[in-house]
C-alpha cells in the first residue's frame, strides 16, 4: 500500500480512537494534520486525477470528512461544520459515480439542511433541496428536515418544537435545540411587526417561555431595543419603508432611444 | 471513464477558512486553477482572498497568488482598474500567461482604434482561440500594457522623460515582450512593442524571428495601418529600413517603399544605382521594378528628386547642360515638330554621350540609366498604359448614341454632360470617334460648353505626351494674333493640355505659362473671378503636400478678396497644400474650420480630408462628423460628409457603416455628401454594403441627391459586370430609363449620363483607385478626385476624375521595357470578369430599319438551312433503310448501329448548348485584370518568363529564362501617330472600325438548322 495512504489511514485510526475517548483536543489536532495530508493526494477534489489508488483514497478522504462533520456537531462549532461539509460535498456530488454510496450521506445532508434552517438561511436551504434526487427526498433524515421547514414556514412553531421527539438520529439533537431558539427569534420578529405592545404574560406565552424571568433574560440579551414598562413589552415598530412605485424602465428606454435616433436624423 | 469534474468551488472556498496555512495555500493554488470556471462563485469570497493578500504574516508567494486570483475575478467582473492594481500585486506570477493572443481582444473592448489589429491577430492566432478561457489573464496584462503605452506616448509627445512610469508596469511589459519573443510570437511582440514605443524591443523581435522578411513586411503594414502619429510612424520606418539594410539579402522593393514614405530620395537613388551597376541582369530588372512601383504612387516631387540624384556617368555631365540651356526656345516657337518633349531631347543627348564613351561598363550603365530615368519620369508607364488602353478599348458607342439622341438639344447641361460622359468613357484611349462623327452636333456648344468640349479632348488623349500639343494646336490660342477660336475653346484647350500632361508636364509647363501670359488679358475680360478661382486651385495643385508658407499667404488673401469664387478657389488650394501632412496641418485646419466665412470652413473640410487622406484617423472622423451635423452652412455640411470618403478610403468597408445614418438625414445636402463619400471611398470596390446604401438614394426625392447617388454608384460599380453582382445590370437599366425619360429632372439626368460615362470609363479598362498596390496613396488620384468633387460649382472640373483612373492591366515587360508575349492563368470563370456585353437594344429610330434588314438575309439563310436539313434527312432515311435491310442479317450489327446513333445524339447535344463554361482562362500579356480578379491570377511555372515580383496587376518586370531565343513581342502598335489634328472632317483612322460597326447594317444572324 502507498506509504502516504498508510500514514493517513493510521492517523485516521488514531483520530477515531480519540473520538471514541471523547478527547476533543486530540481529535482537532489529528484532524488538522489529516486535512493537510489529504491535500497531497491529486485524486481528490478539485483535481480528481485518475491515480491507481484513486477509489481508495477518495473513500478514505470521504470518511475523514464525514467524521470531521460529526465532530463539529459534537463540539457545537457551526463554522467548522460548514467548512467541513463543503469540503465533503464534492465526494457526494462529483465523485458519486465512482464511489459506493456512503451510509452516512443522507444523515449528513439532513444535518446540513437542519443547520441552514437553524441559521435561518432559507434560500440556501431550498437550493440544497433542489440539488437532491427524489429518492433522497424519501429518506427519513431528509424528510424530517423538509417537514420541519414546512412547519416553520407555516408558522406552526409548536409542531417544530414537538418534532424534537421524533429525530431520526441523535446527532440531530444539537441542531434541534438551536432550532428552538431560531423559532423564538422568528416569533419575536413577527410580534414586533404585528403588535405595538404586548403584556408580559402574553409575550411569554407567545415566545414559548415557561417563566417571566426567562423572558426578561431573553429580551435583555437578544432584543435590547424592546422596552418593558408597566408590565407591557413595547416594540419599536420598524420604520415603514417608503413605498416605491415601479419605474416603467423599458418604456422609458425605448422612448429615449427613439428620440436619439430621430434627433440624429434631424441634424 | 470520463474524468470527474468539480462542479463547485465551494469546497475550496471553505478550505480558505481553515486555520492551517497549508490548507489555505492549497485552496488558493487550486482556486487560481479553477477561477475561469468558478469566478462567479469566487466573487462572493473576494474580500476573504483580499484579506489573505493583505495578511503580512502570509508567505510572499501566497500573497501574490491571492492577488492574482482577485485580479482575475475583478477582470471577469469588468472592473479593469481594480484588476490591474491586483495584477501588479501579483508580480512575477503574471508571467505564466497565455495573454498574448488575447492581448488584442482587450484592446477591442477598450479602444476602438485597434479593431483592425484585433482582427489581424485573431486571424493569426487561429487555433489558439481555444484559449478564450484565458481571457482574464490577457485582459489584465493588456490593461497594463495599455496604461504603459499611454504613459509612454504622453511622455514622448511632451518630450519628457518617461520617469513617471510605474517600474512595476514597465517590468510587466518587458517580461511580456520577452515572453512573446521567446515563444516565437513575434507578431504579437511587435504589436506590443510598437504600441508601447519600445523600438529596441521591436528591433529585437524582428531580428530574432525566423522569417525576417515576412515579419518586416508585416511590420510595415502594421505601422501604416495602426500607427496614427506620423512622426512616430517615421521613426518606426527608419528602424525598419535599418534592419532591412543589415540583412544579407535585402528586400529592396520594400526598402524603397519605406524610403519613399520617409521622403529620402538619396537612399532610393543609391539603391537604384547599386542595382543598375550590378553585373547581374536580374538586379537591373529589380531596379526597373522598383522604379515602376515608385511611379505608381505618383509622388512626383520625390520621383524627380530620385532622378536628379542618380549619378551621371563621367564626361556626360558636361554635355547634359547643353540641351537644357536650349529649353526655353521650343516653348517660344510652338509651331513645329521641334517642340518635342524635353525628356526626348535629353534622351537623345544621353545616347550621343554613350557613343562617345569608351568604357563599356559605363556605357551599359548609361543605357540603363536612360531607361530608368524614363521610367521614373513616368513616361514609360504612361506610354504603355496608353498603348494598352488603346488596344483594349471596349467602349460602347451605342450607349453614347442613345444618350445623344435622347438628350434635348436645347438643354445645354445634358448636352455637355454627354460630352463629359464621352470624354470619361474614352479617357486615355485616344479614341475620339464620337466627337469626330458628331461635329455638327458638337458645334452647337457655346461658351463654356465649348470650353468643356475642347477640354474633353484632353481627357481622351490623356498621356499622349508626344502628340498632345499638336493635337490641340487648332484650338490653342494662336500666338499674338488672337483671331483664332473663341476664348472659351482656347481656355478649354489649355485645360486639356494640362490634363494630358498631368503630373508629368515638365516640358509643357513653360508653354502653358507663356500662353497664359498672352491670353490672360482676354480671360480676365471675360471673367476675372473665374481666373481667380482657377489660380487658387492651380496654386494648390502646384504645391500639393508641400505645406508651404504660401498657405497662410493664401489665407490672408482669401480674407481680403470679396469674390466668393476666388475665396473658394483659394480655400481648395490651401487644402491641397496640406495634403498628407496629418498632424502638421492641424493648426491650419483649426484656423480654417473656425473661420466665419463658410467658404473657408468648407475649405477646412477639404483640408481635413486631404491631410488625413486614407488614414481613417479617428480624430479627423470625429471632427468631420461633428461639422456634418452642426455647421450652419449646407455647403460645409455636405463637404464634411463627403470628406469622410477621403479619410476612409483605405478602409472602404467602414464607410457605409459610418455614413449610414447620415444618408437618412432630412438634409438633402448631407444625403448628397453621404452618397459621394461612399462613392469616393468605395470607388472601384463594388462593395455590396455600399451598393445597398446607395440604392435607395438613387430614387431620392431631391434631384441633386439622385445625381450624386448615381455618380457614386457608378464609381463603386466601375468595371463590374452582371456576373459579379446582379445589381449592376439593374443599375444600367435604371440609368437608361432615366436618360430616356422625358420628364426626368435635368440634374438627375445629368447624373445618369455622367454615371454611364464613369461606369464604362477608359474603354472599360480603368478603375478608380486611390491606393497603390503597396497601400500607399496615389497623390494624383486623390487630388484628382478631390477637385472632381468640386464639380458642384463648376462642371468642367468633372474632368479631374480622369486623374484618378488607373488601368486595370497586367503589363509584363522585359529587359528592354518591351512587352513580350507571355501567358498566365486566371483561375476563375471568364464570365465573372469579362467585359459587359455591348448594348444591342436598338433605339426607336433604328428599330424600324432593323427588321427589314434582318428579314431578307435571314429568309435566305432559312431557306438554305431548310434545304440542307431536308437533304440530310433524306440521306439519313436512305442510310436507315440500308442499315435496316442489313440488320436482318445479324442482330449484332443492328445493335452496334443503334449504339452509333446513340453516341451521335450524345455528341450533338453539347454542340447545341455551347459546352459548360471553363473554370479558368488564359490571359495574354498585356491583359485586363480587374481588381476582383487579382486573387485568381496564377503564373504558369513552365512559362518562358518569370515575374520579378509576384503581383497580379500593374507593371511587372519579367525575367527571361531563355534569353537566347528570339522574343515575340506583343503590343507594338502605338496609337497611330498620323492622326492629323487639323482634319476636322476626316475620320480618325484608328477609331473607324469600331465606329463602323455601329453604323453598319446589322450582321445577319448566325446560320442555324431546323430540326423538324
Amino acid at each position: 500500500m502507498d506509504p502516504k495512504l498508510a500514514e493517513v489511514s493510521q492517523l485516521f485510526e488514531r483520530f477515531k480512537a480519540a473520538c471514541a475517548r471523547e478527547d476533543v483536543d486530540t481529535c482537532c489536532n489529528v484532524l488538522s494534520k489529516l486535512k493537510v495530508l489529504l491535500t497531497g493526494f491529486s485524486s481528490l477534489p478539485p483535481l480528481f486525477e485518475d491515480t491507481p489508488n484513486a477509489i481508495h483514497e477518495l473513500t478514505l478522504a470521504r470518511d475523514i470528512y464525514e467524521h470531521a462533520v460529526l465532530l463539529s456537531v459534537k463540539i457545537g462549532d457551526q463554522d467548522a461544520f460548514e467548512r467541513d461539509f463543503f469540503q465533503l460535498k464534492p465526494y457526494y456530488t462529483d465523485a458519486s459515480s465512482r464511489l459506493p454510496p456512503s451510509s452516512q450521506e443522507y444523515m449528513i445532508l439532513g444535518l446540513n439542511l437542519l443547520r441552514l434552517l437553524v441559521q435561518n438561511r432559507i434560500a440556501e436551504f431550498h437550493t440544497e433541496l433542489e440539488l437532491l434526487s427524489s429518492t433522497a427526498l424519501e429518506n427519513p433524515c431528509i424528510k424530517h428536515a423538509v417537514e420541519l421547514e414546512q412547519s416553520f414556514m407555516e408558522g406552526a412553531y409548536n409542531r417544530v418544537l414537538s418534532a424534537k421527539q421524533t429525530v431520526p438520529c441523535k446527532t440531530y439533537d444539537y441542531f434541534m435545540d438551536l432550532l428552538a431558539k431560531t423559532v423564538r427569534d422568528e416569533i419575536a420578529g413577527c410580534s414586533e411587526k404585528a403588535y405595538g405592545y404586548l403584556s408580559v404574560s402574553d409575550a411569554r406565552q407567545m415566545l414559548l417561555f415557561s417563566s417571566d424571568n426567562e423572558l426578561l433574560q431573553y429580551i435583555k440579551e437578544e432584543q435590547p431595543e424592546w422596552e418593558i414598562k408597566t408590565g407591557q413589552v413595547i416594540f419599536q415598530k420598524a420604520k415603514e419603508s417608503a413605498s416605491c412605485k415601479e419605474i416603467p424602465s423599458l418604456q422609458l428606454i425605448n422612448q429615449t432611444l427613439s428620440y436619439a435616433r430621430e434627433l440624429e436624423r434631424i441634424v | 471513464m470520463a474524468a470527474t469534474m468539480v462542479s463547485s468551488a465551494g469546497a475550496l472556498l471553505a478550505m480558505l477558512n481553515e486555520s492551517h496555512p497549508q490548507l489555505k495555500q492549497h485552496a488558493l493554488y487550486n482556486l487560481n486553477k479553477f477561477v475561469d470556471q468558478f469566478w462567479p462563485e469566487i466573487s462572493t469570497s473576494v474580500p476573504l482572498i483580499e484579506s489573505l493578500y493583505e495578511d503580512e504574516e502570509f508567505d510572499r508567494h501566497q500573497r501574490q497568488l491571492a492577488a492574482l486570483v482577485v485580479s482575475k475575478v475583478f477582470c471577469y467582473l469588468g472592473d479593469l482598474n481594480d484588476s490591474l492594481s491586483y495584477a501588479l500585486g501579483a508580480g512575477s506570477l503574471l508571467m505564466s500567461l497565455r495573454i498574448l493572443i488575447m492581448f488584442i481582444l482587450f484592446l477591442m473592448c477598450l479602444n476602438f482604434d485597434h479593431l483592425r489589429s484585433v482582427v489581424d491577430i485573431f486571424k493569426f492566432a487561429g487555433a489558439s482561440l481555444v484559449c478564450l478561457t484565458f481571457l482574464f489573464l490577457f485582459l489584465t496584462s493588456a490593461k497594463a500594457i495599455d496604461e504603459y503605452a499611454s504613459l509612454k506616448a504622453k511622455a514622448t509627445e511632451s518630450n519628457a522623460e518617461a520617469a513617471n512610469v510605474d517600474p512595476r508596469l514597465e517590468a510587466i511589459v518587458e517580461r511580456m515582450l520577452d515572453k512573446c519573443i521567446m515563444d516565437g510570437k513575434h507578431q504579437q511582440a511587435m504589436g506590443i512593442a510598437i504600441e508601447c514605443r519600445r523600438l529596441d524591443k521591436l528591433e529585437e523581435a524582428i531580428t530574432r524571428s525566423d522569417n525576417v522578411h515576412g515579419t518586416l513586411s508585416y511590420c510595415i503594414n502594421v505601422s501604416h495601418a495602426f500607427v496614427s502619429r506620423r512622426e512616430y510612424r517615421c521613426e518606426v520606418l527608419h528602424l525598419l529600413v535599418n534592419v532591412y539594410q543589415k540583412l544579407p539579402y535585402p528586400d529592396y522593393l520594400s526598402i524603397c517603399q519605406c524610403l519613399m514614405f520617409l521622403d529620402e530620395p538619396e537612399g532610393v537613388a543609391s539603391i537604384l544605382e547599386k542595382l543598375l551597376r550590378s553585373e547581374n541582369k536580374d538586379d537591373v530588372l529589380l531596379a526597373f521594378q522598383i522604379a515602376f512601383d515608385l511611379v505608381e504612387n505618383e509622388h512626383q516631387a520625390f520621383l524627380l528628386n530620385v532622378r536628379d540624384r542618380l549619378s551621371v556617368p563621367k564626361s556626360q555631365s558636361s554635355e547634359m547642360v547643353q540641351p537644357k540651356s536650349s529649353d526655353p526656345d521650343p516653348a517660344q516657337n510652338n509651331s513645329s515638330t521641334a517642340s518635342e518633349d524635353v525628356q526626348m531631347t535629353e534622351g537623345t543627348s544621353a545616347s550621343i554621350a554613350i557613343v562617345q564613351e569608351t568604357d563599356p561598363n559605363d556605357a551599359i550603365y548609361a543605357e540603363r540609366l536612360t531607361k530608368i530615368k524614363g521610367i521614373l519620369s513616368g513616361e514609360t508607364s504612361i506610354q504603355l498604359t496608353l498603348q494598352f488602353l488603346y488596344s483594349h478599348n471596349k467602349s460602347d458607342l451605342l450607349i453614347l448614341k442613345t444618350i445623344k439622341q435622347s438628350v434635348e438639344m436645347r438643354n445645354s447641361v445634358c448636352h455637355s454632360a454627354t460630352i463629359y460622359a464621352n470624354a470619361i468613357m474614352h479617357a486615355g484611349t485616344t479614341v475620339d470617334t464620337f466627337l469626330r462623327e458628331n461635329l455638327d452636333w458638337l458645334s452647337r456648344a457655346t461658351n463654356w460648353a465649348k470650353f468643356s468640349a475642347t477640354a474633353g479632348l484632353g481627357v481622351i488623349h490623356r498621356g499622349h505626351l508626344q502628340q498632345g500639343r499638336s493635337l490641340m494646336r487648332p484650338y490653342l490660342p494662336q500666338g499674338g494674333s488672337g483671331g483664332g477660336g473663341s476664348p472659351y475653346s482656347e481656355g478649354g484647350a489649355l485645360y486639356a493640355l494640362g490634363l494630358i500632361h498631368a503630373n508629368h508636364g515638365k516640358g509643357i509647363k513653360q508653354f502653358l505659362r507663356d500662353s497664359l501670359r498672352s491670353t490672360n488679358v482676354e480671360r480676365f475680360i471675360y471673367d476675372s473671378a473665374v481666373a481667380g478661382e482657377a489660380a487658387g486651385i492651380s496654386m494648390g495643385l502646384l504645391m500639393v503636400g508641400s505645406a508651404s508658407e504660401k498657405a497662410s499667404e493664401m489665407l490672408t488673401y482669401a480674407h481680403e478678396t470679396q469674390h466668393e469664387k476666388i475665396i473658394r478657389g483659394l480655400a481648395l488650394g490651401i487644402a491641397l497644400t496640406v495634403y498628407g501632412r496629418e498632424e502638421e496641418a492641424d493648426t491650419l485646419i483649426e484656423q480654417m474650420t473656425r473661420d466665419q466665412d463658410p467658404i473657408l470652413r468648407y475649405g477646412g473640410m477639404y483640408a481635413l480630408a486631404l491631410a488625413y487622406r486614407g488614414t481613417a484617423n479617428n480624430k479627423a472622423i470625429r471632427q468631420l462628423l461633428h461639422f456634418a451635423v452642426s455647421d450652419v452652412s449646407d455647403d460645409v455640411r455636405r463637404t464634411a460628409v463627403l470628406a469622410l470618403g477621403f479619410v476612409l478610403y483605405s478602409e472602404p468597408e467602414q464607410t457605409p457603416r459610418i455614413v449610414s445614418l447620415l444618408s437618412e438625414s432630412y438634409n438633402p445636402h448631407v444625403r448628397y455628401g453621404a452618397a459621394l463619400a461612399v462613392g469616393i471611398s468605395c470607388a472601384g470596390t463594388g462593395l455590396s454594403e455600399a451598393i445597398s446604401l446607395l440604392e435607395p438614394l438613387t430614387s431620392d426625392v431631391v434631384d441633386f441627391v439622385r445625381q450624386g447617388a448615381l455618380i457614386a454608384m457608378a464609381m463603386v460599380m466601375v468595371q463590374m459586370n452582371e456576373a459579379g453582382d446582379s445589381r449592376v445590370g439593374t443599375f444600367r437599366r435604371q440609368l437608361e430609363k432615366i436618360i430616356l425619360d422625358k420628364h426626368e429632372d435635368t440634374m438627375s439626368k445629368m447624373g445618369a449620363i455622367l454615371a454611364s460615362g464613369i461606369l464604362d470609363a477608359g474603354g472599360r479598362n480603368v478603375t478608380i483607385r486611390l491606393l497603390s498596390k503597396t497601400k500607399h496613396d496615389k497623390v494624383t488620384a486623390v487630388v484628382g478626385l478631390a477637385v472632381f468633387s468640386q464639380f458642384w460649382y463648376w462642371y468642367p472640373l468633372i474632368y479631374f476624375i480622369s486623374l484618378s483612373f488607373s488601368p486595370t492591366a497586367f503589363i509584363g515587360l522585359n529587359y528592354d521595357l518591351k512587352v513580350p508575349k507571355f501567358e498566365f492563368l486566371s483561375n476563375a470563370k471568364p464570365s465573372l470578369f469579362e467585359y459587359p456585353k455591348p448594348t444591342t437594344v436598338p433605339t426607336t429610330t433604328s428599330a424600324v430599319k432593323l427588321p427589314t434588314a434582318v428579314l431578307s438575309t435571314s429568309a435566305k439563310a432559312k431557306a438554305r438551312a431548310k434545304k440542307e436539313a431536308e437533304q440530310k434527312a433524306n440521306a439519313e432515311k436512305a442510310a436507315g433503310a440500308e442499315s435496316s435491310s442489313a440488320a436482318t442479317n445479324t442482330g449484332k450489327e443492328k445493335s452496334s448501329s443503334e449504339k452509333d446513333a446513340d453516341s451521335m445524339q450524345v455528341d450533338s447535344q453539347p454542340e447545341k448548348k455551347a459546352g459548360p463554361e471553363p473554370s479558368f482562362e488564359i490571359l495574354t500579356n498585356p491583359a485586363r485584370v480587374v481588381p476582383a480578379q487579382e486573387k485568381f491570377i496564377k503564373f504558369m511555372e513552365d512559362s518562358r518568363y518569370a515575374p520579378v515580383k509576384f503581383v497580379p496587376s500593374g507593371f511587372v518586370l519579367l525575367r527571361d529564362l531563355q534569353p537566347t531565343e528570339p522574343e515575340v513581342l506583343s503590343l507594338t502598335d502605338a496609337p497611330s501617330s498620323t492622326v492629323s489634328p487639323a482634319g476636322d472632317s476626316a475620320t480618325g483612322q484608328q477609331g473607324s472600325a469600331s465606329a463602323m460597326a455601329v453604323d453598319e447594317e446589322p450582321q445577319p444572324p448566325q446560320p442555324f438548322e431546323y430540326t423538324s
